[in-house]
Parts: structure tokens; sequence; C-alpha cells
């Protein structure tokens, strides 16, 4: 395998995100090609556990969620229990021993609220280093 | 009588699932533990039959929800809650919108009518054809009820001009004056879209497609080769210049199909000496000067032309002007000269809707030329990530052939079926009748000036609501 293969991300987030139309998930997508996956949701409550350990055993090695300020989500709590929920998965999978960081959540800032983009490019930094998933991963 | 032309639709199921309208955000965290919850009184029983597409993220309780909202209004937490799915509102743009899109892919996969439900939900009037009404008068009339009625309602029309008048030889004989050159069953001719990932196969599932519904599929001459030579009957080659390479192997071609350019007179001549059988079908761009262009032509000769607008179905030279006024200018002036009847003439760009044919027809088309549905049909989002060089997201490139012709059957044969109903409900039992016909339709720019025209208009900077 290459020693240059960029781990791939599967980045979930909340239609809310500021600046993540079709325009700029294509911009992302031809910025990082193959090593990142784009899933717009209506709310991040609406991600589940399925959704995150699915990614890691079809194709990514890491998979993130990106949502609302706390006590701006037009669901009232949906972002609180993306967290949660989040939390969960990470503690399993740290639990069969894998880095707890290959499954993250970012929650917006309520000051300053960021771009996909921008996010987005501090979820690679932060996984940069994560090598394929020894088992799951088909390409690994 | 002749038999009745009818395209018979075949199921042919979406080979990626299609993004829905809403998703479901059912949460579980702070629920009750009612005996009797809402997920289990799912009539559809989404909440049991759980799947999840990995290769899209498409979870089935968004596919199976039927948005009755009855979980929703019923859940005594509120832990429950529909929303837009954000992966449906940005499908294509504001011209080929999301419900444009949805509605092709249902007749393409179903090849049924899609029936919205009772009543209509949209504005009064809107842009381009959106502010036209076609006369449903006749409705009423059991036996020109469309698809099943009794009397013969006819869709076909002659590609190549009407003759002034019939000449007859000494015997009393009908004198061979090749008046028609080419008769397609229904109003409609494809051609290959101006942008998708497509492939050899796409293009020859599409061909394959032509020949079923009787019609011709038009592409640029070089891709006639291999498999796709055994269908040129039902091919319209596309060919640049008429340079002899271009021309090679063109016999056995009905129509060519050939771009204006300042030197046509040129390029005419020598496609006339190599094939002078053919007809030629005259592409124009719908600019301010599309009308004398045709004028130029038709006194020369030419009796075939498809004037092309946009993608969004706007004027090549002006972005806020529609096809639309175009095609009724042009009618227009031809009728006005006299020679309306010498000519055949097609439109193309931005027909996005099985109405769009019947509402082109009526402004004083003869019929259509379609691209983009055709590409739509195949599951296509309007993503236009193969412009950008990112991959298709339903890899249409990789559609079987027969996959590929079903689905467009299925959409032509939806559109078929729908211009027979509104041909129906108007009255008209042949689509050559129905040309040029605005008596059959009410126009809102001609409805507001007639009746506020006198008010006076809004100051500039001033909306009416």
């Amino acid at each position: 395998m290459s020693k240059d293969r960029k781990p791939i991300l599967a980045l979930f987030y909340c239609q809310h995100t500021p600046q993540s139309s079709e325009q700029d998930k294509q911009a992302l997508e031809v910025k990082y090609g193959k090593s990142l996956r784009l899933f717009p949701m209506p709310c991040s409550g609406r991600i589940e556990p399925l959704h995150l350990l699915r990614a890691l055993e079809e194709f990514a090695d890491a998979a993130y969620v990106i949502c609302c300020p706390a006590q701006e989500c037009r669901y009232f709590d949906g972002n609180l229990r993306a967290k949660k929920r989040v939390q969960r998965v990470r503690e399993d999978i740290m639990s069969l021993g894998f880095q707890g960081y290959r499954i993250g959540i970012v929650m917006n800032s309520k000051e300053k609220q960021e771009s996909l983009a921008k996010l987005t490019d501090e979820i690679v930094d932060t996984i940069a280093q994560l090598k394929p998933l020894p088992i799951l991963n088909p390409q690994g | 009588m002749p038999a009745k032309y009818m395209i018979h639709a075949k199921p042919a199921p979406n080979r990626f699932k299609a993004p829905t309208k809403s998703g479901v955000i059912a949460w579980w965290e702070g629920c009750l533990g009612c005996p009797h919850c809402v997920k289990e009184q799912c009539v559809y029983g989404v909440y049991h039959k759980r799947d999840l597409d990995v290769r899209q993220m498409i979870d089935s309780i968004d596919n199976q929800c039927m948005s009755c909202l009855r979980c929703v209004q019923g859940c005594r937490k509120e832990l429950i809650h529909k929303s837009m799915n954000p992966e449906y509102t940005s499908l294509g743009d504001s011209h080929w919108t999301p419900d444009v899109i949805a509605s092709l892919w249902y007749q393409a996969e179903t090849g049924k009518i899609p029936v919205s439900g009772a009543g209509y939900p949209g504005p009064f009037s809107g842009p381009g054809f959106d502010s036209m009404w076609t006369d449903m008068s006749e409705i009423v009339r059991p036996t020109r009820d469309g698809i099943h009625g009794r009397e013969y309602i006819s869709t076909g029309i002659n590609i190549g001009g009407s003759p002034d008048h019939l000449s007859f030889t000494a015997s009393g004989e009908l004198e061979d004056n090749a008046p028609f050159r080419a008769e397609i069953p229904l109003p409609i001719i494809l051609s290959l879209p101006p942008l998708g990932s497509w492939g050899e196969n796409t293009v020859k599932g599409w061909a394959m497609a032509a020949r079923e519904i009787g019609t011709f599929l038009s592409l640029p001459h070089d891709m006639i080769k291999d498999e796709l030579v055994s269908l040129k009957e039902s091919l319209i080659p596309v060919v640049d210049n008429g340079q002899p390479g271009s021309l090679k192997e063109m016999e056995g071609f009905t129509l060519l199909e050939v771009p204006w350019r300042e030197d046509w007179k040129e390029i005419r001549e020598r496609i006339k000496e190599r094939n002078p059988s053919t007809l030629i079908f005259w592409r124009i761009p719908i600019v301010k000067e599309a009308a004398e262009k045709v004028l130029c032509l038709v006194n020369s000769g030419a009796s075939a032309f498809y004037l092309k607008g946009t993608e969004n179905g706007r004027h090549v030279d002006d972005d806020t002007a529609f096809i639309k006024e175009a095609i009724r200018s042009i009618h227009v002036t031809l009728v006005e000269k006299g020679i309306r009847d010498k000519i055949t003439l097609l439109v193309g760009g931005g027909l996005a809707m099985a109405e769009h044919v019947a509402k082109s027809i009526i402004c004083g088309a003869d019929g259509v030329v379609l691209d983009l549905p055709i590409l739509i049909a195949i599951e296509c989002r309007m993503c236009r990530r193969c412009t950008k060089g990112l991959p298709c997201p339903v890899e249409i490139d990789r559609a079987e052939p027969s996959w590929v012709a079903s689905r467009v059957t299925n959409l032509i044969g939806a559109w078929h079926n729908q211009l027979l109903e509104v041909m129906g409900a108007m009255g008209i039992r042949d689509v050559r009748r129905l040309r040029g016909e605005t008596g059959r339709a009410m126009f809102y720019e001609d409805l507001d000036r007639s009746t506020f025209g006198s008010l006076g208009t809004p100051r500039e900077g001033y909306e009416l609501e």
C-alpha cells in the first residue's frame, strides 16, 4: 500500500452548517478527491451509531459529524443527541482497541460559525496521521 | 384507420436509490415507552424494515415513508420530526428543479403519468411555459378520452414541408413531389444531451429507444460506428461542416442535422452533391436574428429546422427571454409570409415536462427535440459533477443499453400519454392541427394586458403582488 495514502473521511453534516450548498460540497470534493465522502443531513440528530459504524466498515478510516452550536438546533436538541451518540460509538470502538478519534463530532461555535470548508480542513488535519483500519477496511 | 400507436411501458427500476423529498428524524432518547408506540402503528412498517444503503448512506426509513405524518403527530413526547432532505433540495437548478427531476425519474421508472394528488398547490402563474394555460373545455367528451378513447388521436408529424401544389402526369397520375421525407409517430426527436458522463452503452440504449418508439436520435456523425450502424435508420448524424470526411458513409440516413454557419450555402452544396436525397435539418440557435436565418434558408429551399434555446429554455443571446416567445414570433412571421406549411419547425432547449411539448406546439412548433430529459431518465441528478471532473454519483456510463432503452421508452411513453390526454381535453384529434392553435391556450401576459393594461404599469422598481 502506498505511504502517501490519505485517510478516507466520511463526513456527516447538518444542512444548516454555513456555506454547505451543493456547490461548496463539490468544491471540497474537487479539493480532497476520493479521500472525502460528504453526507448532508436534515439535522445532525439524524445520525445513528449504525451510520458511523457502517461507514467505517465499508469504506472510511474515520467518520465525523458536524452539528449546529449549542441551543441553536432547529429541532431543539438534535445536536446534543448527536453528540451523545457519537461519544457512545467512540467509547465502543475504543473498547475494541481502535483509536477513539476515528469517530468524532464538531460542534460549530456559537460566537463565530465556521463554514463547512473550514471545519472539514480542521477534521482532515486531525485525522491526517490515521492508518487504515487493520481489519475492517477492505483496502487495508 | 391505422393501428393505434401506443408505447408499451415495462417497469425499469432505479439502479440507485433516489433521494426522497423529506427525511425522518426519529429519536429514541427520552422515549416514554408507551405501550402503543406510534412506530409500531406505522401502516407502512417503515420502522421495522430498516436498512441502510451504505454506498449513498440512504436510510430505508426515508424511502419507505409515505409522509402521512401519523407518527409525527402521534408521538406523545414529540420525538419524531420530518424535514426536507438536503440531498433532494440540492438536485438540479432553478429550471431543472428537484420536483421536475423526481417526476422524470418516476415516469422513466414506471412509464406512468405522475399524479400529484388533489388540488394544485403551486403559484397562479410563473415564467416561461408556466405563464400559459391550455384549454380543457372538451374534457367532458368521453369518446375523446385520450389514451383509452374510442376515437383515434394522431400524434404523428411529417418532417419536411408540404408542397404548394400537386402535379400530375399526362395520364393523370400523381407526380412524385416527394412532399415528406420522414414521418414520426409522435412529435418528439431525441438528441444527445449537452452534458453527462454517458458512454457508448448509453448512446446505444438511447438509439434503441429511438427505434422502439419510432423516432430519431441525433448524434455527432463520428459516433455512428460499430453496433450503432445497425440502428442507422433511427439516427440523425450531425454534420458540422459538410467536409468530405464527415460525409463519408452518410448514405442511408433520412435526415442530416447541420448546425447553422455563415458558410451554410457551401455546406449545403457539398451535402447535396454527395447525398442528393437526404433532407437537411438545420439547427439554428434561438437568437434575435433566428427568424431572418430561417427565412433566408427557406427561400433557398430548406424545409426542416431545429430551433435550439439554452438548456434552461431561454434565448441563446438573452437569458431573460424564454423560447416560448421566440417560437410564437417565428411561427407568426412564417404564417404572414405564407410559407409556414413549407417547413417543419422543431424546437428544443429546456423542455422539461410533458406539458412543454403541447405548449411548444400551441406556440407554433411542429414538434420538439429532447436532450436533457433522456439523461435525467437514466437517473442523472443534474449535479453537473461530470463537468468538473468529479465521478458521477449514479455511474451513468455503467448502465446497460437495454435498461437505458427501457427507461427512455417509459419516459417518452408517459409524455405521449400526457399529450393524448391534453389533446383529448382540447378536442383536437391531430397534433398537426394543434400547431399554432393559440386559441386553445391563454397567455398570462395577454390576459394581464387586456384586464389591467388600461390602469397603467407599475413604476420602475415596484412590483405588484
